[in-house]
């Protein structure tokens, strides 16, 4: 029992991350319609981020979480103006496989500039533990699923509040009504897809505290993220929430009682089955 | 097509075939390569190319014919025969019972799907015994370049006639209409289901017979060459590029961006896959339908062709 | 004589608003019925139904006797029922002649199987509905009035026994809409049952035998022409209560 308990705990906070993980790409997705393949890339690029202030400047992974994110964002919004915002109006096809060469440019590249080699960014408090009520939870898992949590709903206020946040809803309804009200397209395009590259590169940031990568980590982060963003349904920010903690408890329960090895076949195999019963997710409406 | 076509056709495929008897042994290992990329691209024109369903995970049928010759032909004991039968058989039933399903979702959730199945067999067949677990397995050796080539030439030679017969088909227009308008094309009396499956299982049939071949002769496979995620990248590109729902495409493709890989990286395989992906991006923003397409109208637009693309397309 | 097509009791909801609400007609062979009504009153959901498009939530729809109310779409064609949309769906990668020549594939009965005859009937079709001088343009280089045409060619194409046609004259003149009146008519005079959605009145007047009105999803008239078109509750859902 105290194992299975222990098992939950380490889902959820897995489910954190993962959460924040697939925030951005729920966000551009559900707001932008650009599915984008490439996602996986950002978030790796994150971690590379993370890795070389640590290794280079000693920068603390939690301090430098600003630098990454606004290093991504800027990457996202020049990526966007330039490249992305040239197949906006072309068939939803014509997105996929741009990100998609996209990701296989980042990933190649990473790999001709970083090596194929695991890294992982290990500040000294990294073996750290701390008890709550009667599981042990790793100190940095704690704290990435608690900044996770507070990006997740720092996002969804600033959707929900902000004039940016208003235009950005306003443009994934109407394009012509909203550059009626002044708000111009290719701007708020480019800002909202900064700001998913900005989460992705944030989750980079954690991901590469709590676990090791590589250049290739991004197509099955992209996949996951996939699979969390279509369970918790994209009509609801708060749903990548319910989709992350879905999909960390089930790969820590997969983990325990079928094996190690059979995680990830347990991730995309829930992905697809949702997609084929009701690709709408758990919190969208039903079909 | 006329017979000035047929004839020429002929010819094309009578030199090809002589290729190992006039050639370096680099040249027909380019070939054989080559000729096998130019397959799944052109199985996968069939699905992504004529019924506009883009598969993101055709690799999945690659794998099992791979893992299929491999298996019938290390642990049954059985010829090669067989185990392509057998490669190709799984590969058809995987596509029937996974596809009737993943073949009702639209446009991107169904690009999404097939990733995740390809992503998915990956770690399912690492975890199977009689696949070797992760280590895979050897396959008996076959000396004789030659022989692989004229199947693979064979192979090409029978999936484009079959894209040939597609286009000109009941069945083939019956994929166009899924393609250009599904809704439409069912209230005008098209069995979408059964033609969605059909068009996958066909390019799952060949797409695994290419991968049990390529099994046998590199004789070495691992759950991670097999279902090899970037070939995913290669057939989509080529076929793309080259056009996508034409007969040629996918071959023009397939040879123009094989060839220019092979001279830019001689040795850097990681380079070729970065050459890959920069095609696609400049490819799908300037010439979404592809190279065929665009040799169609640059007589009669020059230039224009591109940025009329950009123009109608961008934000 | 059985009617070739019987609607009872047909019922449609979408997320708690009811778009087609407990209607019942029938429609006799050879009839042109003309279906009416304001604006969202549910007209082509109703046509929706028929064709297959949408499953309804409740009622029965035969056709030639025969319950096709849970038959997919592309059974209900080959049965012999066409229809036209009102958003028009031409294939826009194909020419105007291929457009046509898939619904020659692929109409009642299972249609012809060799293209080359699907092409002949085709053409023969352009010519019925006077596009065939646009054959071999690309479908989506068409304009407003030929997108009809073309639209309707299709469905003719399917040699249907029920043809469902949806606001085939929005938008044209009174030139083109006499035009389009007279196809229709040379439709009728080859057996074929039509149910026509259509706002603009005239025309609707001068084709139907009958019409059937529709308001907020249900049946609110049913009649020959005059005496609909002359129904107070008819003129107070177009019109508005004062003008009743």
């Amino acid at each position: 029992m105290a194992l299975l308990l222990q098992v939950l705990a380490n889902g959820i906070l897995l489910g954190g991350l993962y959460a924040l993980m697939a925030l951005g790409l729920a966000l551009v997705w559900g707001v932008l319609n650009i599915v984008n393949l490439a996602h996986g890339a950002f978030i790796m690029l994150g971690a590379y981020a993370s890795y070389y202030l640590f290794t280079l400047l000693h920068l603390d992974p939690f301090a430098a979480l600003p630098l990454c994110m606004l290093a991504l964002f800027l990457f996202g919004y020049l990526l966007q103006r330039h490249v992305l915002n040239l197949i906006v109006r072309a068939p939803m096809f014509n997105t996929l496989l741009v990100t998609f060469g996209l990701d296989v440019v980042l990933t190649y590249l990473a790999q001709i500039v970083f090596s194929a080699d695991f890294r992982v960014v290990n500040p000294g408090y990294a073996g750290a533990n701390f008890a709550l009520a009667g599981v042990t939870l790793p100190l940095v898992r704690a704290l990435a699923f608690a900044v996770a949590l507070v990006l997740t709903f720092a996002l969804w206020l600033l959707l929900a509040h902000t004039r940016l946040g208003r235009a950005v809803r306003a443009c994934a309804h109407n394009l012509v009504a909203a550059r009626l009200y002044g708000v111009e397209p290719r701007t708020v395009y480019a800002l909202t897809f900064g700001l998913g590259a900005a989460l992705a590169g944030a989750a980079g940031d954690l991901y590469g505290v709590v676990s090791q990568f590589n250049p290739y980590i991004g197509d099955a982060l992209t996949a996951k993220s996939f699979a969390i963003s279509i369970i918790g349904g994209l009509e609801n920010p708060l749903g990548v929430v319910v989709g992350g903690l879905f999909l960390g408890i089930l790969e820590s329960l997969t983990s325990l009682y079928v094996g190690p090895t059979y995680t990830d076949v347990a991730s995309f195999g829930v992905l697809v089955l949702v997609l084929i019963v009701r690709p709408k997710g758990l919190l969208g409406r039903a079909t | 097509m006329r017979p000035l076509g047929w004839a020429a056709s002929t010819a094309v495929l009578a030199v090809l075939a002589s290729v190992p008897w006039i050639a370096s042994p680099t040249l027909i290992q380019f070939g054989i390569t080559t000729l096998l990329l130019a397959t799944v691209a052109q199985a996968w024109n069939i699905v992504g190319g004529y019924a506009g369903y883009a598969s993101f995970g055709n690799s999945v049928f690659y794998g099992l014919g791979s893992y299929g010759t491999a298996i019938a032909m290390v642990q049954l004991n059985l010829p090669f025969g067989v185990g392509l039968a057998l490669g190709a058989a799984l590969a058809m039933l995987f596509a029937l019972l996974l596809g009737l399903p993943v073949l009702r979702l639209r446009g991107h959730y169904f690009a999404i799907a097939t990733l995740a199945l390809a992503l998915a067999m990956t770690g399912i067949v690492s975890n199977l015994e009689i696949a070797g677990r992760n280590t895979g397995l050897v396959l008996p050796l076959l000396k004789g370049d030659a022989l692989f080539y004229e199947l693979a030439l064979g192979l090409l030679a029978l999936v484009t006639l079959t894209v040939i017969w597609i286009s000109r088909s009941r069945f083939g227009f019956g994929l166009i209409a899924i393609r250009e308008d599904e809704d439409a094309a069912a209230v005008m009396g098209v069995n979408t289901t059964l033609f969605k499956a059909a068009a996958f299982t066909l390019a799952g049939f060949f797409t695994a017979l290419a991968g049990g071949i390529h099994a046998y002769w590199i004789t070495f496979i691992d759950p991670v060459s097999a279902f090899d995620i970037t070939l995913n990248v290669k057939m989509i590109i080529m076929a793309i590029f080259g056009g996508a729902g034409s007969v040629l495409g996918p071959l023009v493709g397939a040879l123009l961006l094989a060839s220019i890989s092979e001279v830019l990286t001689t040795e850097v395989s990681t380079a070729a896959s970065l050459f890959y992906g920069l095609v696609i991006v400049v490819a799908v923003v300037f010439m979404p339908r592809g190279l065929v397409n665009v040799v169609r109208h640059f007589k009669r637009l020059g230039w224009r062709y591109f940025s009329e693309n950009l123009r109608s397309h961008r934000l | 004589m059985k009617p070739i097509l019987e609607v009872c009791h047909l019922t449609k909801h979408f997320e708690g608003l009811v778009a087609v609400d407990d209607v019942s007609f029938e429609l006799a062979e050879g009839e042109i019925l003309g279906l009416i009504g304001p604006n969202g009153a549910g007209k082509t959901t109703l046509v929706s139904l028929i064709s297959g498009t949408l499953e309804p939530s409740d009622g029965k729809v035969l056709f030639q006797g025969t319950r096709i109310g849970h038959l997919p779409a592309f059974r209900r064609a080959r049965l012999g029922i066409g229809r036209t949309f009102q958003l028009m769906k031409p294939f826009p990668g194909l020419d105007v002649l291929d457009n046509v020549a898939i619904a020659a594939l692929f109409g009642t009965g299972g249609g012809q199987r060799r293209l080359g005859r699907a092409r002949e009937e085709a053409a023969y079709w352009l010519e019925f509905v006077d596009l065939g001088h646009r054959a071999r343009y690309r479908a989506d280089d068409l304009g407003g009035p030929d997108r009809k045409r073309l639209e309707l060619a299709k469905a003719l194409a399917m040699k249907p026994r029920l043809l469902l046609l949806d606001e085939v004259m929005a938008g044209l003149n009174h030139a083109e809409i006499d035009e389009v009146v007279a196809i229709i008519k040379k439709v009728r005079s080859r057996g074929i049952t039509i149910l026509v959605i259509e706002h603009v009145m005239k025309a609707i007047q001068s084709l139907s035998d009958r019409l059937l009105v529709l308001h907020h999803g249900q049946r609110i008239a049913e009649g020959p022409p005059d005496g609909v078109l002359n129904d107070p509750q008819v003129i107070e859902a177009y019109l508005g209560r004062r003008h009743a």
